[in-house]
């Protein structure tokens, strides 16, 4: 089982040097990457970044302490390097010129500072709140995510999400179309719309994975695939990634102007308004607003939205009180306790449904849900490919404040059961494998066993039986040197007999002389 | 003379090695026992013995979401 690629880094690292010179002329691109990076990699580039000579290998050294600071920069040089804003050259480490450049001017503001994204200059007739924007992300996003669960709740994506959907992994086409055709739903019509492409969408194991991750790196996951989407569309990957970038460093609730696009960027803002990165009253007008999704891209801080309903419930609420903190406490909303019982305080059909993936729901109330965890349920996951790590994710993720006062989160009985009951379904370890068996001599199966355990190849052995089993890699090699012993056995034999006749032949005469 | 024979090496815990026991009594698909948590068995009836093996352990499982 293949696990998607959900971490911006790792596909950035697999860039070639010319994409990111041209991704460094941007300062927010800059400004993103260093966003990105951990907090090390942050002091390097600030230390050295207005130190215009490349600094020696070895006075970098001194800025450390010790064998273990060492190891630490050792490793954060390595990310720097790859992300290609240091060189080593000759003993020296010299930061990429036009990252040095560009990031200076993303500091201090100087340059061509569009690359930020142009505010407009004219207030909007039709301004939005940062509550309509959020409402609308959540909206959007959420329409994607119960379209994968099935729920027919909102419409059906529209069809580049529904091709991403594909094109990712997360569903696949069923080849049953007939079950389908009962009745003419949303859903329905979705995978009608769906089908020239492929077939009635159909969640798969890494869908299953992708529904319990959270919201940022599901956002991630969803952009890397675009961008891997996009080279075969022939769209142009350093000004598809240099968007992204910019997009998170705008600002919540601003209007930005959508003029300085370049064609493919107004492309991808249309594909971008159906994810709910962004938010654009009509087609083609002049300027859009950055969501909540698009400004947390590169923060790295959790996307604070809650289901569709107790954002907007949230967002009076917060308009009222004009408290902060009460977002924070939306986060969660599950309850689990010692007996497997799980409370969730929700009552959005999406958060049901991905419960529903590994709990027994029992009740449903107005602003709750209640269920029990069972061997059952658990296995039911297991069997769609959800890991027990994931759903203790998941739990630990979206556990009630309440829970939150307790340490560890979860109660450790029922995390324990649950790791259990993954074991469980794997008793077997099947490997398939050549049983070697009646060795005549002790001395042709040691060799043997020690010629195959060099190889490496296997996988059980029992001296006093004198039984190897080995894998079916392993075959051919230990097959032929067995053979080569059978033969050299055979021709020592043969000589062994010769040598015996000789030797009464040279004894008969003896006797008849 | 050395044998050579392709199958399925299954490595498991010692309970379910006894069922696995009890099952080799019913179909015959063991080819060597080789010890308390080995067992050697052909490869076509590993999908089976999954299976039946899951069926054995679900019985003997406590189940909540019946006793309502």
């Amino acid at each position: 089982m293949s696990k998607f690629q959900t971490s911006i880094h790792e596909y950035l690292e697999t860039l070639p040097l010319q994409t990111f010179n041209r991704l460094y002329q941007k300062p927010a691109t800059c400004l993103a990457i260093f966003r990105l990076l951990p907090p090390l990699g942050k002091q390097i580039i600030m230390s050295s970044l207005y130190v215009d000579t490349p600094i020696p290998v070895t006075d970098m050294k001194l800025w450390f302490k010790e064998s273990a600071g060492l190891m630490k920069q050792k490793e954060a040089m390595q990310r720097l390097k790859a992300l290609h804003i240091f060189s080593e050259e000759r003993g020296n480490y010299a930061m990429n010129a036009t990252f040095l450049e560009q990031f200076r001017n993303a500091l201090t503001g100087g340059g061509n500072s569009q690359s930020f994204g142009l505010a407009t200059s004219t207030p909007d007739k039709h301004h939005v709140d940062i509550a309509f924007l959020d409402d609308y992300a959540t909206k959007q996003w959420e329409a994607i995510l119960h379209f994968m669960v099935g729920t027919t709740e909102g419409r059906p994506p529209c069809k580049g999400v529904l091709n991403l959907l594909g094109r990712s992994g997360l569903m696949t086409g069923g080849s049953d179309v007939s079950s389908h055709a009962d009745s003419m739903d949303a859903r329905d019509f979705a995978s009608q719309m769906a089908r020239q492409d492929f077939g009635v969408p159909k969640i798969t194991h890494k869908g299953f994975q992708f529904l319990l991750q959270d919201i940022n790196t599901q956002v991630w996951a969803f952009l890397l695939q675009y961008l891997n989407m996009a080279e075969s569309l022939n769209m142009d990957l350093v000004e598809v990634l240099t968007f992204f970038f910019q997009l998170g460093s705008l600002e919540l609730g601003n209007d930005y102007s959508s003029e300085t696009l370049t064609p493919t960027q107004t492309h991808l803002l249309e594909d971008l308004k159906a994810y709910g990165i962004v938010y654009q009253r009509k087609r083609g007008s002049r300027r859009f607003y950055p969501t909540r999704l698009a400004t947390t891209l590169t923060s790295g801080t959790p996307v604070m939205l809650g289901s569709h309903t107790n954002a907007t419930k949230l967002a009076a609420a917060a308009a009222v009180r004009k408290g902060e903190e009460e977002e924070g406490d939306d986060h969660g909303f599950i309850i689990l306790e010692t007996n497997y019982r799980l409370y969730a305080y929700t009552d959005s059909p999406l958060q049901i449904a991905v419960l529903n993936l590994f709990v027994h729901l029992r009740d449903r109330f107005p602003n709750m849900v209640t269920g029990v965890i069972t061997r059952d349920s658990i296995r039911r996951a297991l069997t769609k490919g959800i890991t027990a790590e994931q759903i203790i994710t998941y739990l630990t993720a979206h556990a009630h404040a309440q829970m939150r006062k307790h340490t560890p989160v979860l109660p450790l009985t029922v995390v324990d059961q649950i790791r259990l009951w993954e074991i469980e379904k794997n008793r077997l370890r099947p490997v398939q494998s050549w049983l070697y068996s009646d060795f005549g001599r002790q001395q042709d199966f040691e060799s043997t066993l020690e010629y195959a355990s060099e190889l490496g190849v296997v996988l059980w052995s029992n001296q006093k039986r004198r039984l190897i089993c080995i894998t079916t890699e392993g075959h051919q090699a230990v097959g032929s040197y067995v053979r080569k012993l059978i033969i050299r056995q055979k021709e020592q034999a043969q000589q062994a007999q010769q040598a015996r006749q000789q030797h009464q032949q040279q004894h008969v005469p003896s006797i008849a002389s | 003379m050395v044998k050579a024979v392709k199958g399925v090496v299954v490595e498991c815990d010692t309970s379910v090695k006894q069922i696995i026991l009890g099952l080799n009594e019913k179909g015959k698909f063991i080819i060597e026992d080789l010890d308390d948590t080995h067992v050697f068995v052909d490869a076509s009836c590993i999908e089976q013995l999954r299976f039946d093996i899951d069926e054995i352990l679900n019985e003997n499982t406590y189940n909540v979401e019946e006793s309502k």
